[in-house]
This record gives structure tokens, sequence and C-alpha cells, in this order.
């Protein structure tokens, strides 16, 4: 069998076993395990999967990603969220559609010490939501903005999507923390603008101007000391040269949880929780991991990356036109199925195919600037039907709002992340610029 | 007091005893750090301890993922199929993935007996890396238990990923 067809054959196996429901990161497993056995017998993957799990596993790049995880959930059950958007709200309070900017401003500071989308959304949606709707402004407009604003958790660093890319292409995680600052304020400017708009060109969504803002006290100010200390402290010692990610991570945790204790908000009970959802977000991960090696030892077997690299420099069109067309298919991908463990699975794949083409960059400056496009892929995933996790989070704490009317509320948000993902592909430099700055 | 049924109570453990790990992480980690900036020399070994450590902690997360359901699906093209056949693709899928939760339990006590009887230890320390491998056969294990028992007696609610605030990045 060609490589082809072989390739196709546990591909189209996989994506029927995903329509049945299995979980994904199974479908991954069971039909890379076919196409390893039916490659090279029984004897060597049954070998390969002894020492699988602990090569896999025991590493100590990978202690990243539960640090991240659980310095969010330190974050999320510390109660800092509500000093926050206290903050923000005083801030944006004076313009019209502000606790809407507000939302996304405080979303944006979260994201700064939280690494997960879906815990941002649902942290500040629990703050912000009840403020909005007791000032009038329509569930469409709201759930749309706090699911769209939950983004920023990953849009801006730290980003546990950007370490599991970091990981797979063995990329330096600080520089693309470095990398995603400027893109990730955009989105915040851009989600912040469409609001800005929106309620001027659609009428019966927010309120008339608050004629009584909040004032910003020094209270206020002290409010949200702790997160501002705690992502000082992070990246003070990232970009200072104290310690590397993976050690910031595990201060940050440390941080998260002292600043939680500050705020006298942290029970047993929810300190023990934190643990026990780190578990699960970090299990789901590293289960699809252990899904995608096998599925990609399988690949990798058939040679069918190499193939691909040698097909797609053969057809001599612009690497511009390829960088174009794999974000185009995974904009489609993350419409069909679940954008972050998709990309587990296509960035071995595509990695080596991008990084054969020549951009007229270094090929370290391509690695990156591939990372924060398949960043914000995964962002815009987190929107779209049918997984697009954020609306339905928010929207399952917002009673009484129908689910479309959450997807159309966040619609417009998609025009700013669609005019964003088109600059940073004609413009690799703004994410790029922070990084020749800082070298 | 509500009674906790004996799967989700090894399960919980699982997760505690990950939690442990990860403090140990931590505060090994801190303990680093501030030796080398201050006095200048740093725990022995501590990039393979932590190593080691989430070895243990990422397999221990395992079995309450999956009594929980986080085990991510995509439900698009099933969303118009009745209840009742969706819940037995539900079982189908947990059954299968106990399937492949016992091979990687069998598979892990090969690796760990041939890591013991070759004597395999880390670079610095020497710590003995079969040591992990026996933290990582019991949650498997249990992992396999868990989908089994969903795939036998079915889910105690329908498969609803998207209220898995927990289970998400």
């Amino acid at each position: 069998m060609s490589a082809v067809s072989m390739t196709l054959l546990f591909l189209a196996m996989m994506f029927v076993m995903m329509a049945l429901r299995f979980p994904i990161a199974i479908a991954m497993f069971v039909s890379g395990s076919v196409g390893y056995i039916m490659q090279t017998g029984w004897s060597p993957y049954l070998n390969s999967m002894n020492t699988a799990t602990f090569a896999r596993f025991a590493s100590y790049d990978l202690s990243v990603i539960p640090l991240f995880i659980l310095m969010g959930h330190f974050a999320t059950q510390g109660g800092i969220s509500k000093a926050l958007f206290a903050f923000t709200a005083a801030i944006m309070g004076r313009f019209k559609g502000g606790l809407a900017m507000a939302a996304v401003l405080a979303s944006a500071a979260f994201g700064a010490i939280c690494g997960s989308s879906v815990a941002t959304a649902a942290t500040i949606t629990g703050v912000a939501l009840p403020e909005m709707k007791r000032h009038g402004y329509s569930g469409r407009l709201a759930t749309g903005t706090l699911a769209t604003a939950g983004t920023l958790g990953i849009l801006i660093p730290p980003s546990v999507p950007l370490v599991i890319y970091a990981i797979l292409t063995e990329q330096n995680i600080a520089k693309l923390f470095l990398a995603a600052t400027i893109p990730g304020i955009i989105a915040m400017i851009g989600y912040m603008l469409v609001i800005f708009v929106y309620v001027r060109l659609v009428p019966g969504h927010a309120p008339e101007v608050d004629k009584h803002p909040a004032k910003l006290t020094v209270a206020s100010f002290i409010g949200v000391a702790p997160i501002a200390a705690v992502f000082v402290l992070v990246f003070g010692g990232i970009y200072g040269g104290f310690f590397s990610p993976t050690e910031g991570a595990a201060v940050g945790s440390a941080a998260a949880f002292v600043a939680a204790l500050f705020k006298r908000e942290l029970t047993w009970a929810k300190f023990l929780h934190c643990f026990y959802a780190t578990a699960q977000s970090s299990a789901m991960i590293f289960l699809i991991f252990i899904g995608a090696d096998i599925m990609n030892s399988a690949l990798a077997l058939t040679q069918i990356q190499h193939q691909l690299v040698t097909l797609i420099n053969s057809w001599h069109v612009s690497p511009m036109m390829v960088m174009g067309a794999i974000i185009a298919l995974h904009i489609v991908l993350g419409m069909v199925t679940e954008e972050l463990s998709i990309v587990l699975l296509t960035i071995p794949i595509f990695f080596p195919v991008v990084m054969s083409l020549d951009f007229g960059m270094p090929k370290e400056s391509v690695a990156i600037w591939f990372g924060i496009l398949i960043l914000m892929v995964i962002s815009f995933g987190m929107l779209v039907p049918p997984m697009g996790l954020n609306v339905y989070v928010v929207n399952g704490m917002a009673k009484n709002v129908p689910l479309s009317e959450s997807f159309r509320g966040v619609l417009p948000f998609l025009v700013s992340d669609f005019i964003r993902i088109g600059l940073l592909l004609a413009f690799p430099s703004i994410c790029l610029v922070l990084l020749r700055f800082m070298s | 007091m509500k009674k906790i049924p004996l799967l989700e109570k090894l399960a919980n453990v699982c997760a505690l005893a990950a939690g442990v790990l990860m403090s140990f992480i931590i505060l090994l980690t801190c303990a680093s750090i501030i030796g080398r900036e201050l006095i200048g020399s740093t725990v022995v070994g501590d990039f393979e301890l932590v190593g080691l450590a989430t070895g243990a902690a990422i397999a221990l997360f395992m079995p309450l993922c999956q009594l929980k359901q986080g085990n991510i699906i995509v439900d698009f093209f099933t969303v118009k199929v009745p209840r009742r056949i969706n819940a037995g693709l539900d079982r189908l899928g947990a059954l299968v993935l106990a399937v492949c939760f016992a091979l990687l339990t069998w598979r892990t006590v090969v690796g760990g007996l041939n890591s013991y009887d070759t004597h395999i230890g880390s670079m610095l320390l020497g710590f003995p890396e079969w040591v992990v491998y026996a933290a990582m056969v019991p949650p498997f294990l249990l992992t396999a238990v868990i989908a089994l028992h969903q795939a036998v007696a079915g889910f105690a609610h329908q498969h609803e990923h998207h209220d898995n605030v927990e289970v998400s990045i």
C-alpha cells in the first residue's frame, strides 16, 4: 500500500471514530496503533509501548503544563477576579459599552497570570456577568463579549497551548511568550474596538452612558496588586534571566497560592478543588499527547511528512500561499472538530513543511511566527461551533440566554479575529519585533 | 453524609497523590532557584527529580479525568441522533478506552520489569526509573476499571462535555 493511501486509511479511521463520539485521544490511539501494526507487525509495536508512557510523561519539560494550569486555578479560586473587574470597570465605566470593555480589559489582565482560555472566561464571567445584566446589557452582547474575552487567557502569556506548541516543536517558551505579547494586546484592543462600534451601530444592546460610574480608589488599586505582583514575579524572573519558564511556572503556582491566601478566600475545599481540576485538565491533554504520539509514529513510518515536503516544494507556489492554506485548513478543522487536539496531530505534519519553505527570515523566526498563528487559530476554535468551548461555558453560566444568542454575540468579534490573523500573516514582524528588541 | 463510591474515592486519592507530587515539584524548584540565586548552589539532580515526579503525577491524573468523563469528544455529528444511541456510543467509547488502558497497564508492567532488571537510573542521582513505572501501573489499571465500569453500567448522566468547565484549556 502506498504511503498516501495508508495515511488516508488511518486518518479516515480516526475521523470516523471521532464522529462516533469516541474520546479524541482514543480515536488517535486506536487508529495510530492499527497503522503502526500494519506496517511493522505486533512485536515492534508492543515493544514501543513498553516505554511509550514513561518516555513521554517523565520529562522535565512537561511539568510546565500542569504547573501553569495549577497557577491558573489558584488565581481562579483565589478571589482576585472581583477586585480586578471593579478596577477595570472604574476605568472604563464612563464610556458607552464601558462594562463590556471593562470585561475585556479584566480578561486580558487575568490572562497575564492564567494560561487557560476557558478558566479565564469562567472566572471573569462569574464577576462581570451579574454586573452587566444589572446595568441592562443584552444577553447577546454580554455572553458574546465574555466568551471572546476569555480567549485572551491564551492569547496573552502565559499560554498553555503555546507551551504545548513549544514542546512539540522544541522551541523556546520564553521567546514564544514574548512573541505573543503584541498580538495579544492587539487582540484586546481589537475586541474593545468591536464593542465601541457595535454598541453605536446596533442599538438596544448596551445601556446609555453610566452617569455615576464607580471611582478609582486606593482600595481598587490594592485589590489588583496581587495580580500585578504575581505577573511581575513570574515574567520579571523569566526575562530578567533568573529562571526558566518551567521554573517560572512553579514560582507562579507558589505565588498565586500565596496571593490567594492573602485574599483569605482559599478554603481547604477550594484548595483541594484546585488539584482535582488540574488533574482533570492535565489528564485530558496528556492522553491526547499519547494518542497523537502513536498516530504520529504511524505517520512517520509511512514517511508521509517527507513526501508532503517534497510534494509542496515541487509545486513552486509562493511560501505565503502555503502558509495561508495551512492556516485556512486549520480554521476549517476548528469548525468540525476540537482545535487543540487536532493541532497536536497536524503540527508534527505541517511543521516540517513550514520549516522547509523560504520566507526570507531565519528558521527560528518562522517557527515562532507559525506558533503564534496556530495560537490565534486555536483561540478562534474556542468561539465557533461545534466545540466553541468558551461560548458553551459562558452561556451555561448565564441563565435565560439561548445558546444561539451567545454564538450570535460572538460573531462581530470574529471579524476582528480574522483581521488580526490576516495582519499577522502579512506582517510577521508584529510578533517578531519584541524579540529583536530584547536580543 | 453522601456515600462516595469506591472508584471515585480511589480516583480522588490518585489525584491528591499527584497534587502532593506537584507540591513537591513546586517546593523543589523554588528551593533550587533560591539556592542558585542566593548561595550559588542548586539542589543536585533537581531536573531529574522534577521529570520523574512529573511522569508519576501525569499517570495519577488519569483516573479522575475518565471518571468525570473529561476526555474530550466531538458531538457535532451526533446531535440529532436519539439519546439512547448516543448513550450506547459513549459506552462503546468507554469500552475501547478501557482496552487501551489495559494495554498500557500491561506494557508499562513489562517496561518497568525491563527497567528493574537492567538497573536503569537517572543520570546524576541514579534514582531507579522502575519506581516511576511502578507508580504509573495502579492509576492506569484504575482508569481501565473505571472505563469498564462505565461501559457496563452506563454513565451516571448523559455525556455533556461542555458542561465540564474543569476539563478544558
